[in-house]
Order: C-alpha cells, then sequence, then structure tokens
C-alpha cells in the first residue's frame, strides 16, 4: 500500500534561520502519526507545509501521490488541517461554522448536511452548537476544530497540538474521539504535542523532532524498549542528549 | 458564480453585519445620529428664529425730543415695534435690560443738525448676555429699520432739493442685470444665486464619495486582519477553495456591505442637509429656468456611477493589498488611517478650489490618485466636460487591475501568513 505523507528531505528557511532542516520520513494509511518536540524543533512548519500553507526551500511534499507544491488545490481536497490556535468566526454560530466549512468539500448539500450531522455528533456540543462561537469556552472551541477536521473524512488530517491549553477532561475526549475516527474510517492522522504521554498512548509511531530535524523514529513501545527507558519523554531525553 | 466564491461572499456579507462594530457604527449610528443632529438643528434654528421674529421692543433714551426722534419713533411704532422710553443716563439704562434688548440713545439737537444739513449721531447698545443667535439677530432687525428709515429720510431730502428727479434713480444710477452662461445658454441670473446653489451641490459629491471610499476601506482591511486575529484564515488557507475565491469573496462581501452602509449614511446625510438647508432658506427655487439647464444629464449620472464604483473597487484593492500585512484588526485600522489620506486630499481640494487652478505638480498628483476621478465626475454632472472624467475611468481600471494583481500575488503566496508591517506608532502605545 503506498504511503499517505512522504517527505524527502524537506528544508525550509526564513531569512537566515533554517526551521526545517531535511526532514524525510513516510507516514502509511490509517497510521496515527505523532511528531514530538520542543518549541522551535519545526514541527509546526512541517505540519504547514504539508497542509500548502506554506512552500518549502527544498525538497519534497508528497500526500497521496500528490505533490503539495505544484498540486495543492489537489491535496487540500484529501486533508485537513487544525492549527494549534484554530479559531471560528465569532459571529457565525458552530452550526453556521460547520455547514461553512463542509460547503467547500461536497458539492452536493446532501453530502455537506451528512457531513455536518457528522460534525455535530463528534464535537458533541448538542444545542449550545445553535449559539455564536463567540460564547464558547477554549475547550468547547477546539472540539468544534476536531469535529470539523475530521467530519469531511478526510485522507490525511494534520493536527497541531490538538489537546493544546485543554483541561484533563476535554483532552481526554479529543484522544478518545481521534483515535475512534482514525479507527472507523481508516483516516490517517498527522498529529504534533509536547505531551509525550498523550503520544505515547494514541500514536502508531512518533518522530523525535529537534533543532529542526528528524532525530529519532519508529513505535512509541520499540523506542523505549531500544533506549531502555519506561517513558517516551525519557527516550527522548536520551535522543537529544539531555539523560 | 463558482460554488467557493459564492460561500465566501455569503459567509463574508453574513460575518460583517453581524459583527456589532459594523452594524452599529458603521450603518445604525450614522444612520440614527446624522438625522438626529439635523432635526435637532431644525428645531433649534426654528425656536431661534421664531423667537427673533416676534414682537419687538425698543427702548429708547430720547434727549432730542423734536421732529426727528419723532418721526424715528413712529416709524417704529408703524413697523410693529414697541417702543419704551427711558430716563436717565442711556449706558446705565442699558446695562439694566435683558439679553438682547436695544436701546437707542438720541442726543440733543439731532433734529437741528439734520434740518441744517449737518449729519446726526445716535448710539444703538445691545444688551448681550448669552450671545445667542436670538440676541444677534434681534439687534440686526432694529439695524435693519434704521437702515429703511435713514434710505427713506435721505429719498425725501433729494425729492425737497431735487424737485422732479426721481429720488431712487438718484441714488442708484446705474442698473446691473446678470446674465449667467449655463451649458452655453444664457440666463437671468446672478452669479452669486447660481453659486450658493451650485457649489453645495457639487460639495456635496464629493464628501460623500469620501465617505463611501473610507468606510469600503476599512471594513475590506479590516476582513484579512479578522481572519488573523480569530485564527481562522490558517484553516481557510487549507480548504478546497482557490486563493482567489478567498479574495474576491472579501472584496464582494465589503462592497456589499459598504454599499449597504453608503445608501444608509447617504440618506441620513440626506435628510441633514434637508433640514439643515431647509431651515436656512436655501434651495434651488431661484434658479427658475436655469435648474432645468443644470440638472445633470443621464449620460453624466452614468460616468458618476462608473467612477465611484471604479474608486470604490481600487480603495478595496488597496485595503485588502494593506489588510494582509497587518497582524491584526488594530494594526490594519492603523494602516488604513494613514491609507485613507489620498481619499481625502482630492475631495478637500475639489470642494474648495479648480484643479485646473493648482501648480502643475498639485495636479499631477490628483490625477495620479484613483479617488480624484469621482469627484471629478461629480462636477462635470453640472459643468457637462466629461473628458477627464472618461480618462479617468480607464486609468482607475488600470490601477484597479495592477492592485488587484498585487493583493492576487499576496493571497496565492504564503506572504499572506508571514507578511507583516506595522507602523512606529503603534510601538509607542
Amino acid at each position: 500500500m503506498p504511503p499517505v505523507v512522504v517527505l524527502k528531505d524537506l528544508v525550509k528557511e526564513y531569512s537566515k534561520r533554517r526551521a526545517v532542516d531535511g526532514v524525510s520520513l513516510e507516514i502509511g494509511e490509517g497510521e496515527i502519526f505523532g511528531l514530538i518536540g520542543p518549541n522551535g524543533a519545526g514541527k509546526t512548519t512541517t505540519l504547514r507545509m504539508i497542509a500548502t500553507i506554506i512552500k518549502p526551500t527544498s525538497g519534497e511534499v508528497v500526500v497521496c501521490g500528490r505533490d503539495a507544491v505544484r498540486e495543492a488545490s489537489a491535496v487540500r481536497k484529501l486533508i485537513s488541517y487544525l492549527p494549534e490556535e484554530a479559531g471560528a468566526y465569532p459571529n457565525l454560530s458552530g452550526k453556521e461554522y460547520l455547514k461553512f466549512m463542509a460547503s467547500f468539500y461536497y458539492e452536493r448539500e446532501e453530502d455537506a448536511a451528512t457531513a455536518v450531522e457528522e460534525g455535530e455528533r463528534i464535537s458533541g456540543l448538542g444545542d449550545r452548537l445553535k449559539e455564536r462561537s463567540s460564547a464558547y469556552s477554549k475547550g468547547m472551541k477546539r472540539r468544534l476544530q476536531l469535529a470539523r477536521a475530521l467530519m469531511v473524512k478526510p485522507k490525511l488530517a494534520i493536527l497541531d497540538e490538538p489537546t493544546s491549553g485543554l483541561d484533563v477532561t476535554h483532552a481526554f475526549h479529543l484522544r478518545r474521539i481521534i483515535k475512534e475516527y482514525a479507527e472507523r474510517h481508516g483516516i490517517t492522522v498527522l498529529l504534533s504535542s509536547h505531551n509525550m504521554l498523550e503520544v505515547q498512548n494514541l500514536c502508531d509511531r512518533v518522530a523525535f523532532m529537534n533543532e529542526g530535524r528528524v532525530v529519532e523514529i519508529g513505535p512509541p513501545g520499540g523506542l523505549m524498549a531500544k533506549y531502555g527507558v519506561a517513558t517516551l519523554e525519557e527516550a527522548f531525553m536520551k535522543v537529544v542528549g539531555f539523560a | 458564480m463558482p460554488s467557493g466564491l459564492r460561500l465566501m461572499v455569503v459567509k463574508e456579507v453574513k460575518d460583517l453585519l453581524r459583527d456589532p462594530k459594523i452594524l452599529v457604527g458603521m450603518i445604525i449610528f450614522p444612520a440614527l445620529l446624522l438625522p438626529l443632529m439635523g432635526a435637532a438643528i431644525n428645531v433649534a434654528t426654528s425656536s431661534t428664529i421664531e423667537k427673533a421674529s416676534g414682537n419687538l421692543t425698543v427702548y429708547v433714551v430720547d434727549d432730542d425730543k423734536g421732529p426727528f426722534s419723532e418721526a424715528l419713533l413712529s416709524y417704529f411704532i408703524a413697523n410693529n415695534v414697541e417702543v419704551k422710553t427711558l430716563l436717565g443716563p442711556p449706558q446705565e439704562s442699558a446695562k439694566g435690560l435683558g439679553g438682547g434688548d436695544v436701546l437707542i440713545y438720541i442726543p440733543q439737537g439731532a433734529s437741528g443738525n439734520l434740518t441744517s444739513g449737518s449729519r446726526t449721531g445716535m448710539l444703538m447698545f445691545v444688551n448681550f448676555k448669552s450671545f445667542s443667535l436670538v440676541e444677534f439677530i434681534v439687534s440686526g432687525r432694529i439695524d435693519s429699520i434704521l437702515s429703511v428709515f435713514e434710505g427713506e429720510l435721505v429719498k425725501r431730502t433729494i425729492s425737497e432739493g431735487m424737485p422732479g428727479r426721481d429720488a431712487g434713480e438718484v441714488l442708484d444710477p446705474i442698473t446691473v442685470e446678470y446674465e449667467s452662461i449655463v451649458k452655453g445658454e444664457a440666463f437671468p441670473l446672478s452669479p452669486a444665486v447660481l453659486q450658493s446653489t451650485v457649489k453645495m451641490q457639487t460639495m456635496m459629491g464629493p464628501i460623500v464619495i469620501m465617505l463611501v471610499l473610507i468606510l469600503a476601506m476599512q471594513i475590506a482591511a479590516t476582513s484579512i486582519a479578522i481572519e488573523k486575529e480569530a485564527k481562522t484564515l490558517e484553516t481557510l488557507l487549507t480548504v478546497p477553495v482557490s486563493r482567489l475565491s478567498i479574495l474576491f469573496g472579501k472584496l464582494a462581501g465589503s462592497v456589499s456591505v459598504a454599499l449597504l452602509a453608503t445608501v444608509a449614511n447617504v440618506l441620513a446625510f440626506t435628510y441633514y442637509i434637508g433640514a439643515v438647508l431647509g431651515t436656512a432658506g436655501i434651495g434651488a427655487g431661484d434658479l427658475g429656468e436655469a435648474a432645468a439647464k443644470l440638472a445633470p444629464a443621464p449620460e453624466g449620472y452614468l460616468i458618476l456611477g462608473l467612477s465611484i464604483f471604479g474608486a470604490l473597487i481600487s480603495a478595496l484593492a488597496i485595503a485588502l493589498t494593506l489588510g494582509t500585512l497587518a497582524q491584526d484588526v488594530r494594526g490594519a485600522q492603523s494602516i488604513i488611517g494613514v491609507a485613507i489620506l489620498p481619499v481625502f486630499l482630492p475631495a478637500v481640494f475639489l470642494m474648495i478650489g479648480d484643479i485646473s487652478t493648482l501648480p502643475s505638480a498639485f495636479q499631477a498628483a490628483l490625477y495620479l490618485i484613483p479617488f480624484t476621478y469621482p469627484a471629478l465626475a461629480s462636477q462635470a454632472l453640472f459643468t457637462g466636460d466629461y473628458g477627464m472624467s472618461l480618462f479617468g475611468l480607464a486609468y482607475m481600471a488600470l490601477f484597479t487591475l495592477g492592485m488587484l494583481y498585487i493583493a492576487a500575488r499576496i493571497f496565492s503566496t504564503e506572504r499572506i501568513m508571514t507578511a507583516r508591517i506595522t507602523l512606529k506608532a503603534r510601538r509607542m502605545e
């Protein structure tokens, strides 16, 4: 089965700073793949290049066989991206927002309506979806955004820090949804996180990123065994030389 | 319309109209404020005029007690002015009067001076207490009656000294009749009457156009900044919709809301001007037959409409381009605060003067600003000279295409996410 994501020698430079420095990896269909690393490691820049927001300085991004630079429009039909600080339009209700976003993916209104129903279910917000999103708490906004990202059943869901800033309950709910949805619909998920425990429990494979480079890659269990540690956090610290 | 663009336009209009800052600040507030101001001015002016037009009273200290003072007091009474005679020093008496009250002091010997052919003096005291319009109007009315009385006195003297001659002809031996040429046709109209009406109308055009452009620019520039501030732009850029659809959706949404705001503002402004001018008694009625000749031709309206539309799109293209470079709404507002300067300049110049009388460098600078042409087109409604307006249409089309090209370039690259400009003033906040 061909990989859903292929990154080859991916480089992104801003002025004189190299944010991503020769990243290469492949992600298979249905995989939940995690990018782990400290702030400034290049996780978000990598995700943004895959999501067609920014172009690589050099190297290649291929999603489902499509080049993310030359065939950006085709790639956008296959992916769904959840930025770290995504917001909704404060003057639209949660349901109106889901409807607006779903309409870009489906030509038939019935299909868009089905996606919106799915989004309503994923969000678990019930009647609160009728309210303007400006009235939502941070957790509710994040649930709405995750629902928006998953309701269209993308080939690849790119989730940047999906549980960032959420309390334990909301974070648990979101992780469960991601896991269930990926399993049920065979969606490939690429996510980034600071939370090593979250990644350890959620991901099939992870890549450690540091200073723009992938320094280690493999299943969480495999990496912990390789470095003889009990947690992914300890494995990361050993890899980057802090332990 | 492609579905992506349609979705963007619908979302933009819905989102903008639900924004209290836009709905209240740009549509409801001006729509209520201007009529309320007009009504307030109307009521205040009407009541002032009514009060000032009421029965007049003049206080008189008469030390003359001769035929002149008798004739003057009788003249006041004949003109429905109540005369109240006071005694004592006039200055002291005047101090005790109410606000706007007028006291006339006729000195001893006034009648004798006039009889001997010498000039006589009088003193008029006006007691100002509130400096309201009423106080000035009342003293003005008494002054007018005195002037008319003086004229009658002069006529009587001329008639007595020059029997058989018409005193009016002696005083005003030259009669000037006016012929104003309007669009090649002569009308018996003084330039002063023509100016009072036409100038008011040619000033209205640039003011209203300026208003529309500023509103539209603010809406367009902040619409991108709102997306950035609400963190919605990053998501929008990854959904299957072309960047041009996002750009033109914002353009169309801003135009729609700007037009709505314009209609509200123009209606409110028209009511305001009507209320104020109605009170002042200024209108086109004095123009007579020239009014029909001055009435703009249909092609004039068409050119004006196209000029306004061209300027609107140019302004939006500039605003969107600059808006993409702002980090947040406040940043966009700061940038637009500077960018609206070229909108003000042509309106101010053309409200006051004639572009052809300006130095060549100023003329060239104004012709380079696309917002000059709608103001010229609004003047051309009355002059019928559409040459520069037509050139302006072609120029604005090129300018707009250029600006839209730049905006589209920014939108189609990652600069939409990474470009940043800030004004130094903001850093000082």
